[in-house]
């Protein structure tokens, strides 16, 4: 009885669920470009979210243009029709790729057609997503340091079907030569599930 | 809540420092695995390798070991920390090259460097070091790091002007330094604007106070960042506060005078900067001192401090007189002087409390060290620069044990290749064999397929291939069943041969048997040879079949196929020929007494007594015949000929004893030439034929000869100890009444390891060189003074009773007068003993001319000049006096005062000739006539060059061009025939002289006939007209430079 009484609006439903999805996309990308330096660090105000003080950026710019794409992943979380988001770090000077965030996305399709709400707290989807939040900002200590200035570039994979919306471009997967691969948690909001990974530039190390 | 241990890096992230170059993801997992686990032995077997690869490390670039080792360093030790001791390994790799000026401009050494600046408490001490230094001065991450330093530091305008000089000396790369000084430059500018836009929130604290330079310094401000303290509102004061007093205690040593400047970067554009510093190369004589160690004192109040006065210390104290390094001093260092709180760091730093403690400073021992070296010059007697190399301590006995671990692989892997080598040449060799033993039988005999099958069956037996035999067929049994029947014959001779039989034992059924067959031996010359050759190689027990066969139709075969058969003959001995012999078990073959004789030999001394007093038999005289030929295959089997001899005359006493005798003749030639062609299986080849050849005329040239009086056949050697001993039976006068003559009763003494007593002296031998059956030449020095001297004396033992060397020795003293001089042995003292005697010559430099032969490239054109005009000149007085050396080999001449001694008196000579084993008497041995029968008439060129015909003395000719040759280039002579003249087909391209030399090789080679003593003579006087004003000075120089090279291959 005091289960079902609490609890039972927290379940969840596909939209709810982009909306999460959505929501941690633009806190991890503002995470990945706070901790990478890719824009200077004076631009970043700090927020509480998920139980953490996480940084967010006030370049209204890049705000802009973080809402529209979290605004469009959103809707295609909803349509289940997004595979993967990531977030490529660049040197400015050559092009080159040198970080490689990626967050593979598993969609429940069945979810579409269902109406009913999957049972699972938001609690813990909140402690999972902290957790993979934690993970980004604990990178640095493997993560090389970027020496030269960098530009962020981010990639969405969705099914092929798809026609490419407008100011969105078609793009090679960037990959990263000779990498270093790196598996971050994952969560899952029971529709959809978020593989996180990074890939860096290997060193000439032995 | 871990999904897998794939998150421990997580567990342990405030624990792992980030490194520039990232972080190898399996290298952190399996450290931060590891550090739980108790032992870290695979960790600790690594960095052993490390270590013990910077020890032995033999390419030409050891920072690479060094780089590896750092960035293995890091990656393992993700906690940095004690354990890792990075600090220490970056302080004695950075010690290791400070020095070598090739890396200054290595990217690597440089990040050596800033990775060390950042164990320092200073980093800014060691980049101005650094520049100061030149190191890494042409690389752009030298001024970047320098520049991030002190922009962290707030210093904007040092790190803009650090960057501009990196910009002015073009840095590589420089784009990167230009984007970098353009990102530095929008940061400053921004945050400039920042700063002077917003409120003060405390993250721009630095920032807002240097852009208001008016607040004044008061203590309360201290600390004001942090504890987020507003600053009083009134600032107004004349004393500026530098802005990075919020930071920790320790950085503040050179924060204060490196921020001031700072400000100045706010000011630039109200103040005009006509007083722009400029970064001055300060002049630092010894890298910066790492400060950041754990556990040290820190720098306490003066008065506390004692000046460390006890002698003890003296070490340390030395730099108290001024110090050869300039201190380094900020250039605000006078204005901070006057401020009151705290006494200017940089310069307490040499005379601060810690001085004491300098001892545990590795690289303030550097600094000291260097003024020592200037002072004190001390010679370490151990490898310490390989006991100290690494970080950590190595014990002699690990180096050792690496030594010797290293050579034990090197020779692994030679002895696999080697045998692999070894493998493949006997496959070839079989295949080539069975062919042609199908050839040979086909051409020689028609016999059956399969009697061809079976033959190679029988002889790759041997070779342990297991071949089986085929062919049970009727048609062959016949056949198999002779070849059994031979070899039982065979057999039945070992077995039933008497003495008696030993010349009348009936012939085999076929050709081969003839070999045996003593009367065709002495009717017919020809004939004997082959059948010798025959018997020869079918004794050996497990070849003996084979040659056999093929030596019968050796007519019809090309010479080429007899060296085949005698090569994989060799191999089939392997282990009889490489085995010691010494450790031979005696019942390896019950038929062969020979391990019996030679023990005999060691135990019984009267032994060589009876061989001595033996009156010689005619039996033993046609033994003595029919054995030299086999004891001259000796170069197929060292071992063999004595085994075989005794195999044929076992069991009668008499028999025995000529056997001895066999022996010691057989072996004086085989010794003789084995050593004037040192293992050259060319030479091998062709020893058969030129003993046939002496055979063949050593019978009438003998026969006649001094020999006369030996009843019989005389196939003697000219040198054998018989017919010496005849010759000097009785002693002549000359012999007996030389002072020097000792005659004792008693046996030679037995030649230790190491230690000889001749006379009443002990010696300590120290070199040997040469040993063979019956003569052994060692160098040696008084026991009393086992000092490592290069002087001394040469002992030469024979093992038979025959002075022949003192008799040599007295003659050519006796003919030669004034010319006998330090060309010979002046000072020569002879003990003859019952069994043999011992020659004693003093005053000999350990070196032979044998020993420069290996470094020839570094002989200067002056020493081959004195060195030949001196040979020329030995061999002149030698004929001269009517002696022929007959042995003339590199090794037989020792170097005399002049070359070891070159600041010595001009009149010693170069050469000092003492041995005269195979020396001929020609006023004793008048008629003799026989080149072919001196060991150098074994060796190609001695084959090639001296005719049946040729005098005596042109033996020592072909003696002198090879040594001349051997001088130039460092090989044996080679040469061809051309229009009836004889040249050498070495290419002459010695650069100096080649002309000269090849005339002067050309005149020695064809001078058949002549007489030699003028032909030596004006040869000389050539050699001597070449000797200009200079050439005495040039010469001491390259004779100074030889004996050094002498030493150093000596003792190695």
């Amino acid at each position: 009885m005091a289960r079902r009484g609490s609890r039972e609006q927290q379940g969840i439903t596909l939209r709810g669920s982009a909306e999460i999805v959505a929501e941690f996309f633009s806190y991890g990308i503002n995470s990945i470009l706070y901790q990478r330096g890719i824009y200077p660090p004076e631009t970043f105000t700090r927020v509480q979210k998920y139980g953490l003080t996480l940084l967010v950026t006030t370049d209204p710019e890049l705000k802009n243009y973080l809402n529209n794409v979290v605004e469009q992943m959103k809707e295609w979380l909803y349509k289940c029709i997004v595979q993967r988001l990531v977030v490529v770090i660049s040197s400015i000077d050559n092009n080159e790729v040198l970080e490689r965030w990626q967050f593979d996305i598993e969609c429940d399709k069945t979810a579409k057609d269902e109406s009913a709400p999957r049972e699972k707290s938001q609690k813990i989807i909140q402690d999972e997503i902290r957790s993979v939040i934690r993970q980004i900002t604990a990178t640095v200590t493997f993560l090389p340091l970027l020496e030269t200035a960098c530009a962020f570039d981010l990639l969405i994979y969705t099914d092929k079907d798809l026609a490419v919306p407008e100011k969105w471009e078609e793009s090679g997967p960037q990959f990263i030569a000779n990498s270093e691969e790196v598996r971050l948690r994952s969560f899952t909001t029971t529709i959809h599930k978020v593989n996180s990974m990074v890939a860096y530039k290997k060193d000439s190390f032995p | 809540m871990s999904q897998d241990c794939n998150d421990e890096w997580e567990l342990y992230k405030e624990n792992v420092q980030p490194l520039r170059q990232g972080r190898v993801m399996a290298t952190l997992q399996e450290a931060l695995a590891q550090q739980e686990a108790s032992t870290h032995t695979a960790l600790q077997l690594k960095k052993q390798e490390f270590e013990s690869e910077i020890r032995f490390y033999s390419g030409d670039d050891p920072l690479d070991v060094w780089d590896r080792y750092i960035k293995w360093t890091e990656q393992t030790f993700p906690q940095g920390g004690k354990e890792s001791n990075l600090a220490a390994i970056l302080e004695r790799a950075v010690k290791t090259f400070y020095e070598q000026q090739r890396y200054y401009k290595d990217p690597r050494f440089l990040n050596l460097w800033l990775k060390f600046a950042n164990c320092c408490t200073e980093p800014l001490d060691v980049y101005s070091y650094l520049h100061s230094q030149e190191i890494g001065t042409t690389l752009a991450l030298l001024y970047i790091t320098w520049a991030e330093v002190l922009e962290a530091r707030g210093s904007f305008k040092k790190a803009d002007l650090i960057l501009q000089e990196g910009l002015q000396r073009k840095a590589e790369p420089l784009d990167r330094l230009q984007s970098h000084h353009r990102q530095f430059q929008t940061r400053v500018s921004r945050q400039t604007l920042l700063g002077l836009e917003e409120t003060p929130d405390d993250k721009d604290t630095d920032l807002l106070e240097a852009a208001e330079p008016q607040r004044s310094s008061l203590a309360d401000l201290k600390g004001r960042g942090k504890k987020k303290v507003k600053a009083p509102v009134s600032r107004v004061g004349d004393a500026l506060k530098p802005v990075s007093q919020t930071r920790s205690t320790q950085a503040l040593t050179s924060q204060q005078p490196s921020s001031n400047p700072g400000f100045a970067v706010f000011d630039e554009n109200s103040a005009s900067g006509p007083e722009i510093p400029v970064i001055t190369p300060q002049p630092w004589a010894a890298p910066p001192v790492p400060r950041a160690k754990e556990n040290e004192l820190s720098a306490g109040p003066w008065n506390s401090g004692r000046r460390p006065r006890s002698g003890a210390r003296s070490a340390v104290e030395v730099p108290y007189q001024q110090p050869n390094f300039t201190l380094y001093v900020d250039e605000s260092a006078q204005q901070q002087i006057m401020t009151p709180c705290k006494i200017e760091p940089s310069i307490n730093h040499v005379l601060s409390a810690r001085k004491p403690e300098k001892e545990e400073d590795p690289l303030q021992r550097v600094q000291n060290q260097q003024q020592d070296i200037q002072e004190k010059k001390e010679v370490v007697m151990y490898c310490k620069e390989r006991v100290y190399a690494g970080v950590d301590e190595f014990s002699f006995e690990e180096i050792r044990a690496e030594i010797y671990r290293k050579r034990a692989r090197l020779k692994a892997e030679e002895e696999m290749q080697a045998i692999a080598q070894k493998k493949e040449e006997l496959q070839r060799k079989i295949g080539e064999m069975e062919k042609k033993l199908k050839k040979i039988i086909t051409e020689w005999q028609p016999l059956p397929e399969q009697a061809a099958a079976l033959l190679t069956g029988v002889f790759t037996l041997p070779l342990e291939l297991q071949r089986v035999t085929p062919s049970n067929t009727t048609e062959v049994e016949d056949k198999q069943s002779q070849m059994k029947s031979e070899v039982q014959v065979f057999e039945d001779i070992q077995l039933h041969k008497t003495s008696s039989e030993a010349l009348s034992y009936p012939p085999g059924p076929e050709t081969p048997f003839a070999v045996f067959d003593e009367c065709s031996t002495l009717e017919n010359q020809s004939i004997s040879c082959s059948a010798d050759h025959t018997r020869g190689s079918a004794r050996h027990p497990l070849a003996v079949r084979k040659p056999s066969e093929s030596r019968t139709a050796k007519e019809n075969v090309p010479p080429e196929a007899c060296e085949e058969l005698n090569a994989v003959e060799s191999l089939t001995e392997d282990a009889v020929v490489t085995g010691s012999y010494k450790y031979k078990s005696f019942c390896a073959n019950l038929e062969d007494t020979c391990d019996f004789v030679r023990a005999a030999h060691l135990a019984s001394t009267p032994f060589h007594g009876v061989a001595a007093q033996r009156i010689p038999a005619p039996l033993s005289q046609s033994d003595l015949k029919e054995d030299s030929p086999e004891s001259i295959s000796v170069p197929l089997s060292q071992v063999t000929p004595v085994c075989e001899a005794l195999c044929i005359n076992k069991l009668s006493p008499i028999m025995e004893a000529s056997l001895e005798d066999t022996h010691s003749t057989g072996s004086s030639v085989s010794s003789g030439s084995s050593l004037s062609s040192v293992t050259q299986t060319s030479t091998i080849k062709y020893l058969p034929i030129s003993e046939k050849l002496e055979l063949a005329q050593s019978m009438p040239a003998d026969s006649g000869g001094i020999s006369e009086n030996i009843t019989g056949d005389v196939t003697q050697f000219l040198w054998s100890a018989e017919q010496r001993m005849k010759l000097l039976d009785p002693l002549p006068a000359l012999l007996a009444a030389a002072p020097n003559f000792h005659l004792k009763t008693g046996v030679l003494p037995a030649m230790e390891v190491k230690d000889i007593e001749l006379g009443n002296e002990t010696y300590c031998v120290k070199r040997e060189y040469w040993t063979s059956e019956e003569y052994k030449m060692v160098f040696a020095v008084p026991a009393d003074s086992c000092l490592l001297l290069t002087k001394g004396f040469v002992i030469k033992v024979y093992s038979q009773p025959v002075p022949w060397d003192f008799y040599v020795t007295l003659e050519l003293q006796r003919r030669l007068n004034a010319d006998f001089d330090q060309n010979f042995s002046e000072n020569c003292s002879c003990f003859l003993y019952q069994d043999g005697c011992a020659l004693l010559h003093t005053g000999i430099n350990c070196f032979t001319l044998g020993d420069v032969i290996p470094v020839h490239k570094s002989l200067t054109e002056e020493v081959i000049l004195l060195v030949v005009h001196d040979l020329l000149l030995v061999v002149e007085k030698l004929h001269k006096a009517e002696i022929v050396h007959g042995d003339l080999r590199p090794e037989v001449f020792f170097l005399g005062d002049r070359v070891c001694d070159p600041f010595g008196s001009n009149i010693s000579k170069a050469l000092k000739i003492v041995d005269f084993s195979h020396s001929l008497d020609l006023r004793l041995q008048s008629r003799v006539s026989l080149p072919n029968s001196f060991p150098i008439a074994q060796t190609p060129h001695g084959q090639q060059l001296l005719a049946e015909s040729s005098p005596p003395y042109q033996v020592d000719l072909v003696g002198i061009a090879d040594i001349i040759h051997l001088l130039l280039f460092g090989d044996h002579i080679q040469v061809y025939q051309e229009n009836s003249l004889w040249k050498i087909s070495q290419n002459t391209s010695k650069a100096l002289d080649n002309d000269f030399w090849s005339k002067l090789l050309g005149r020695i080679l064809n001078a058949d006939g002549k007489s030699t003593v003028p032909l030596l003579k004006e040869l000389r006087e050539e050699i001597s007209d070449m000797f200009d004003s200079s050439y005495e000075e040039r010469l001491i120089y390259s004779l100074m430079s030889l004996g050094q090279t002498l030493l150093v291959e000596d003792f190695l």
